[in-house]
């Protein structure tokens, strides 16, 4: 496994798009802090950023990556190596560069610019959110034989994640706003990862309107030691459950 | 005749109850030691000073030094014992009725009042530290409180830990400068229908409630920082039926809501800067002709909120971090007009559990689509001429 780890590390190394998405992030990020005269505003931009884009770019790298190198995986198959250690090696390097990237074109002008409690959630949440989203995008690289389906089935995940579950939950809302869904809504949020990413930056960010009306609610399930480690965990099993199921698919995979 | 200075020593031959009966007009009283002789009163014109460490302990008999003449000078004390009462409100220092009382340097201990003026008029108190109980903060009465005082000046005070730090009712022609007020159950300034006063350069954070000035008029408030107040009816600063006022060059950060205006009229607030409040600016359809411009609005979880469709003032020039207009013609204010109203806001009016949409690409594409097309937000609440650039760098 660590072989296989290393050269696919080597491999992404002198990937262009990976080195392209590492470059791209600290241009956004530099640009949006020189731009911006406040650092805060520059941070908010960030976080849309963050909340949107790194998921997409994380995803479908994976997904491309995963058809890209399936000659070089059917190779690694007919040596004596355990299917698991192949797409652990694959599934590690992955996720160590990705973060890498994030690392340096997200965590660097954040630390430069912004060194703060909240610059530090959002790091964590972002780096939580591309493991979840490689991961995700591990599981439809494997499961599919066809590259184009692939990429469209993870497009539409994204989508799914970042608007129209957000779409759906706010329908609801509408739809049953006078029975007391009020307990509901922030656990159901929760399910989405890109929404639980961003309540737990928002928590930092918007903590002053927190504290109004419906800030009892939010304390009462985030501001417990018990209500943050349902949030990490939900985000853990983000990662887990879709690895478990790529691992499943790909060690009954015809190559 | 000659005005004496009079050392006393507390625990000697003489008691200092005596010692003020005996003064002669103009006599400085020099204190040393800690004087424990229940309620003190002054009754004529001369100044009580304590050397380094002199303490009055009013052994919890009620008010422990009550001024009842005019040009009466307290300085240097660390006060306490006043009694914690129900029916009287007991004070560290009380002026009653009297000119000119000067009140420096002192520092009240846990008095249930700190520093209590009552009809006094060109009073000056200075420096004083009042700090009440915090654990006993619900039982605590207001630091500094004045009722129907005329020009007086309240400068470089600390109040921490009362109900209302510093509490106005019925004052005329004050000036508040330079004070902290911090960690107060209530209200950290408390203003009732006291008109031409003006307070600047203080600092208000923590208090349970923020600071409230009601009922007045002519009010000036200046370089004054509003922090931190949070809360669901916490607020840097409540405006109710103020009218012909100035709030300029005033901080306000990180509270639930920065500035709520209720009620107001002819209000000019200018230059001011709010920074990651949960509401910026509350304005109320029931404020008229009052002015807001070149205000820094940045970071906010919502700039502005309101409660009906009448929007009779003038917003305008204000810095706003959400705009993304153009400026073609580069006179330095955008050409198309901001929203500070957006629809998320007003969604959260009416669902507060809405919150947990905050920043999502969903409220972000409403927010963007009523902007354009206002339909649910009133079409006068906008501002005409945006900043394209903070203001001050």
């Amino acid at each position: 496994m660590i072989k296989v780890f290393k050269y696919t590390l080597i491999d992404l190394a002198r990937n262009r798009a990976m080195l392209g998405y590492a470059l791209l992030l600290l241009l956004v990020s530099e640009g949006l802090f020189q731009l911006e005269g406040d650092p805060m505003k520059a941070f908010l931009g960030l976080v849309q950023v963050v909340i949107a884009l790194v998921p997409l770019i994380a995803m479908l790298f994976t997904i491309v990556y995963g058809y890209d190198v399936l000659e070089f995986t059917q190779l690694l198959a007919v040596q004596p190596i355990g299917r698991s250690a192949i797409l652990g090696g694959q599934v590690l390097a992955l996720s160590v560069s990705l973060l890498l990237a994030q690392g340096f074109g997200l965590g660097l002008p954040l630390l430069v610019h912004f060194p703060t409690r909240v610059a530090l959630v959002l790091t964590v949440t972002g780096s939580a959110l591309v493991l979840v989203f490689s991961a995700l995008g591990t599981l439809i690289a494997l499961s599919q034989r066809e590259k184009a389906r692939g990429v469209g089935i993870g497009l539409g995940v994204w989508f799914v994640f970042v608007l129209v579950y957000d779409a759906l939950l706010m329908w609801l809302m509408f739809a049953l706003s006078d029975r007391p869904i009020e307990p509901w809504v922030v656990p159901l949020a929760a399910l989405d990862p890109i929404d639980l990413a961003r309540i737990m930056v928002m928590l930092e960010v918007d903590l002053a309107a927190m504290m109004g009306y419906s800030g009892a609610l939010y304390k009462e399930f985030f501001g417990s030691t018990g209500g943050m480690a349902v949030a990490l965990g939900t985000l853990m099993l983000w990662i887990v459950v879709p690895i478990a199921f790529a691992f499943r698919t790909f060690r009954g995979k015809d190559l | 005749m000659m005005a004496r200075v009079v050392p006393h020593a507390a625990n000697g031959a003489v008691p200092l109850t005596q010692r003020l009966k005996e003064a002669l007009p103009g006599d400085t009283i020099l204190v040393s030691g800690e004087v424990r002789e229940g309620t003190l009163t002054i009754d004529r014109p001369m100044a009580l000073i304590g050397a380094a460490g002199a303490v009055i302990d009013g052994d919890d008999a009620g008010d422990v030094v009550v001024i009842t003449a005019d040009d009466v000078t307290v300085q240097g004390f660390t006060v306490r014992g006043s009694r914690i009462s129900d029916m009287h409100d007991n004070a560290g220092i009380k002026v009653l009725d009297r000119a000119r009382a000067h009140i420096v340097d002192n520092f009240l201990d846990g008095c249930f009042f700190g520093i209590y003026l009552s009809g006094s008029r060109d009073a000056v108190v200075q420096g004083n530290r009042v700090v009440g109980h915090p654990q006993r903060e619900n039982r605590m009465g207001n630091g500094i409180h004045l009722w129907h005082c005329h020009n007086v000046r309240i400068l470089d005070n600390l109040v921490r830990d009362h109900r209302d730090g510093i509490y106005f009712e019925f004052v005329t022609d004050t000036r508040i400068e330079r004070n902290k007020s911090l960690n107060n159950l209530r209200y950290g300034l408390h203003f009732m229908f006291s008109n031409r006063n003006a307070y600047s350069y203080n600092r208000f954070q923590d208090n349970g409630a923020g600071v409230a000035v009601m009922y007045s008029h002519h009010m000036e408030m200046r370089h004054n920082r509003f922090l931190s107040n949070r809360g669901a009816s916490s607020y840097g600063l409540l405006l109710k039926e103020i009218n012909d006022g100035v709030l300029e060059d005033n901080e306000f950060a990180d509270n639930t809501t920065g500035l709520l205006v209720d009620g107001c009229n002819r209000f000019r607030i200018v230059d001011n800067s709010f920074r990651a409040n949960g509401w910026a600016l509350r304005l109320f359809a029931n404020a008229t002709a009052c002015v807001i411009t070149r205000n820094l609005f940045v970071g906010n979880t919502f700039d502005l909120s309101t409660n009906g469709d009448l929007m009779l003032n003038d917003i305008n020039g204000n810095y706003w971090d959400r705009y993304v207009g153009y400026d073609l013609d580069r006179d330095g204010y955008g050409d198309v007009p901001y929203r500070p109203l957006g629809f998320f806001g007003l969604l959260v009016e009416r669902m507060p559990y809405a919150m947990v949409f905050s920043r999502s690409l969903l409220v972000a594409l409403l927010d963007q689509a009523e902007r354009l097309i206002p339909t649910l937000t009133p079409l006068a609440m906008k501002d005409d001429h945006p900043l394209m650039r903070m203001p001050n760098g």
